[in-house]
């Protein structure tokens, strides 16, 4: 590149009145040479930016890719069915029979990163036993702003204390703070006796269901 | 535009800035050979951007930092690239430093006034050394855990407060969390910070001084932008090029995660530290101790470095100097390419980097399960493997008698020191050691069981004939039949059934043969032409279910022969009556000699019970020990 020579000046650019130039003395050099400075410069230092920002963005680019683990049956993890439906180890029969909401602890396996931690809580379930000896299963967590909705005894209804969120047995939402009504998980009844359930958590504040 | 410019120029004096930045002035043109430096900032700003990137993702604890690292290489987008760019920038840049330096040294650019702004960069020297240095613990493997165990040694070594500053290091008496925290915080946090100050002042004082010019009058005078600009950039992106063809070809190591109790002695620095290792190698630097070669010696030849600007004041100086460079110049070179060559030529050496290799892929192929690694770490992945293990038990424990493929279960041959008499003198040379057991390679195979079969005199004391045997009888005088070619389709079911018994994980059987072969050596059916003693007139449970009852007639019970409950029944004690009987057997009992977890191991290597591999196993040293005992000999 040295044949831009350090002497044309006939090529300097009328377009380059900025202040940079125009307050001292102007270095004469051909418009190319200075695009070709700047643009090269740039590139130098955008590679390393932006293969690092890529990376960064990793848990978007592998967003889904990554928790497809498959279900391994490992002795000391959770029990699951295909449909990824945990077994509670809850029975049907411990349920109270007047449909009183019971709290039961959910265990699932986590991955995390590198780790795969087997058989940790992951979340917390009401459990409600109907006269058909059916079960319906509630997130615990408040679809206003995610604190814990608690059973309470004195109205018979769920109640968050956070901001005063009210919903009744069934899940319905008794008062305009929460956005929807409790978020009802699936749940099955295998060999009639022990309740398997199918665990998920929903974003908050949204009028929709929507699982993060 | 102008006007915003203009409105931030009032209040900062950007224009000024900028203008102080970018018209520096070049008396005699712009040249290629002013590069160097620029190249230099650039690296550095690879390593600040790469690394904080890198920051976002690594765990700096003994758990977590080799499996971070694992994780950024293996599985995040673009992690091996980032980490490949972050690793190989530093050795460019050591590189690029070296080239500055000498440069500097021979155009005399440290001579007044600039003595200050040469000592700056010499700091700014050990700072990008101690970067490289803290850098190399941090993935946690195998490499850099004993690597820089020797540096901490060193720092050990220094007399008085020695073992205070390595305690201080290290975060304790010894090697864990807090020294990697301790590291990280140097490597991430203060030497950065001590480079960009002494890289600010370095820049400041050379602006100052303005550029050193070995002729001015060769062209017109020009400022660095934009003429010098170019010429630095497209040096940049020529080292950006390379570094990235080191990181995508190449790529950067990680061995396997750090094991305290796996010694690694293919353990060496970062290739730019090789001459001081290989200088501390020499017998009698080793004599004198650690502290005159790893701290003096280059204590003293930096301190020449330091001193040349004040050198050059007397008449021929500089010509010293110049003269003192290249001599360090050759001598780390020579160094260096010893060092090399050496570890080349070092079969043990090569060893160790085979098998450090086999463990890094292995633990990378057993962290991608969907088990992924245990939250103890992945240095248990490696410890509770029996392809990893196994070798290492069967070195310990069998290796004396047998061999796998004709090395010792590890990839190395097993040697013995052979006392000659030479001229009268005793000389001592090491040779192959002669096995007398099995070459166990392919225990339990179809080769396996053909050479048995076909040649059990030879193959079962491995190169010692055992010829007073029952077996190597019925081996005898079978043979012709076996090789009938009329019963080649027998012979082929017997060997099917038998290598069955083991039932290996990883093998495949074809079930008609092994049926076929099942009744033939039982005794069912007959071969085609010609006759041989079938198997269950001496083995008699062949067939069933094997049970360890240590009963029998000395006749080894061959029901699932090699199979895992046979292997271990086996190895516990070979010379009940269940299988040689005590006056038949020469193989010692290992029950209570080997733990059984240990056994364990072993047996389900032997019989192929592990997570399925794609890691090369060590190379067959048959041919090679077969050499080595005719060598042995002698002509
Ligand atoms: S979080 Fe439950 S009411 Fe706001």
């Amino acid at each position: 590149m040295d044949s831009a020579s350090p002497d044309s000046t006939s090529t300097e650019s009328p377009a380059q009145p900025t202040g940079e130039t125009a307050a001292f003395e102007p270095p004469r050099r051909g418009f190319f040479v200075k695009f070709l400075a700047a643009f090269l410069g740039m590139i130098v230092g955008a590679v390393p930016f932006v293969t690092g920002l890529l990376f960064f963005l990793d848990p978007l680019i592998r967003r889904g890719k990554a928790t497809q683990d498959g279900a391994m049956n490992n002795p000391d993890g959770v029990e699951k069915d295909e449909d990824g439906f945990v077994n509670l180890k809850v029975a049907v029969d411990a349920l109270p029979a007047d449909g009183t909401p019971q709290a039961v602890k959910v265990h699932d396996d986590k991955v995390d990163a590198w780790n795969k931690f087997l058989n940790v809580e992951v979340g917390t379930v009401w459990l409600l036993r109907n006269e058909q000896g059916g079960v319906t299963a509630f997130n615990t967590v408040c679809p206003h702003l995610g604190c814990s909705v608690d059973y309470r005894q004195s109205n018979d209804d769920f109640y968050c204390p956070c901001h005063q969120s009210a919903f009744d047995l069934k899940g319905s939402k008794l008062n305009q703070i929460p956005p929807r009504s409790m978020d009802q998980l699936k749940v099955k009844v295998k060999d009639g006796k022990n309740v398997w359930l199918k665990f998920q958590n929903f974003r908050g504040a949204t009028t929709e269901k929507i699982p993060t | 535009m102008n006007k915003l410019l203009n409105w931030l120029d009032d209040r900062t004096g950007i224009r000024e800035l900028m203008h102080e930045a970018l018209f520096e002035r070049i008396p005699g043109g712009a040249r290629w050979r002013y590069v160097w430096g620029s190249t230099l900032v650039f690296t550095f700003s690879i390593q600040v951007i790469t690394g904080l990137f890198l920051w976002t993702a690594y765990s700096p604890s003994a758990q977590t930092a080799w499996e971070s690292v694992y994780y950024i290489q293996d599985v995040m987008y673009m992690g091996n690239i980032v980490r490949g760019i972050h690793h190989y920038s530093s050795s460019i840049m050591v590189v690029l430093m070296a080239i500055h330096l000498i440069q500097v040294i021979i155009d005399g650019a440290y001579k007044a006034p600039r003595e200050i702004n040469y000592w700056l960069g010499l700091i700014l020297m050990q700072i990008v050394l101690a970067l490289s240095l803290t850098g190399y613990l941090l993935p946690w493997d195998q490499k850099g855990y004993y690597a820089t165990q020797v540096t901490t040694k060193i720092m050990g070594a220094t007399p008085i407060v020695g073992a205070q500053i390595q305690e201080l290091v290290q975060g304790g008496p010894a090697y864990g969390h807090h020294t990697l925290t301790r590291f990280f915080a140097m490597h991430a946090g203060v030497l950065p910070g001590l480079l960009m100050l002494f890289l600010g002042l370095h820049i400041y004082v050379f602006r100052r001084h303005g550029i050193t010019t070995p002729d001015p009058d060769r062209a017109p005078e020009t400022t660095f932008w934009p003429d010098q600009v170019l010429k630095d950039a497209v040096a940049c992106l020529g080292v950006l090029g390379v570094i990235l063809a080191l990181a995508v070809f190449k790529g950067a190591e990680l061995s396997g995660p750090a094991n305290p109790s796996e010694a690694y002695s293919a353990a060496r620095p970062e290739w730019y530290f090789l001459f001081l290792f290989r200088f501390l190698r020499f017998e009698a630097i080793e004599h004198i101790g650690l502290a005159f070669g790893a701290i003096y010696v280059p204590g003293a030849l930096m301190g020449i470095i330091t001193l040349m600007p004040i050198i050059a004041w007397w008449k021929g100086g500089h010509k010293f100097n110049v003269a003192f460079m290249w001599l360090i110049a050759i001598g780390v070179g020579v160094l260096t390419g010893l060092a090399m060559y050496e570890d080349d030529k070092d079969v043990g050496h090569q060893a160790s980097i085979a098998e450090a290799n086999r463990d890094a892929e292995r633990v990378r192929e057993l962290a991608k399960r969907p088990s992924k690694i245990p939250i103890e770490g992945a240095g248990s992945l490696l410890r509770d493997d029996p392809f990893t293990q196994g070798p290492r038990i069967f070195a310990k424990y069998c290796a004396s008698c047998h061999r796998y493929n004709g090395h010792n279960g590890r990839g190395r041959m097993v040697m013995e020191q052979l006392k000659e008499q030479e001229n009268g003198k005793e000389v001592s040379r090491a040779v192959a050691s002669i096995p007398t057991g099995a070459d166990l390679g392919n225990f339990g195979g179809e080769g396996w069981w053909k050479l048995l079969l076909l040649n059990y005199e030879n193959h079962v004391g491995g190169f010692t004939k055992i010829e007073d045997s029952e077996m190597a009888t019925w081996s005898k005088d079978s043979r012709k039949a076996m090789q009938d070619p009329k019963n080649a389709d027998d012979v082929k079911a017997i060997y099917e059934y038998l290598a069955s018994l083991s039932a290996r994980p990883d093998s495949e059987y074809n079930k008609k043969l092994v049926e076929k072969g099942r009744k033939i050596a039982t005794g069912e059916e007959f071969i085609t032409a010609g006759k041989f003693a079938s198997c269950t007139d001496c083995h008699g449970t062949l067939g069933e279910t094997f049970e360890a009852t240590g009963e029998g007639f000395g006749y080894p019970d061959i029901a699932d022969y090699g199979s895992k409950p046979w292997l271990t029944a086996f190895i516990n004690d070979p010379g009940t009556d269940q299988f040689y009987g005590e006056d038949n057997n020469k193989m010692p009992a290992f029950k209570g000699k080997i733990s059984d977890r240990e056994l364990d191991l072993l047996v389900r290597w032997m019989t192929g019970d592990y997570y399925e591999t794609e890691v090369e196993d060590y190379e067959s040293k048959v041919k090679v020990l077969e050499e080595a005992l005719k060598a042995r000999n002698g002509p």
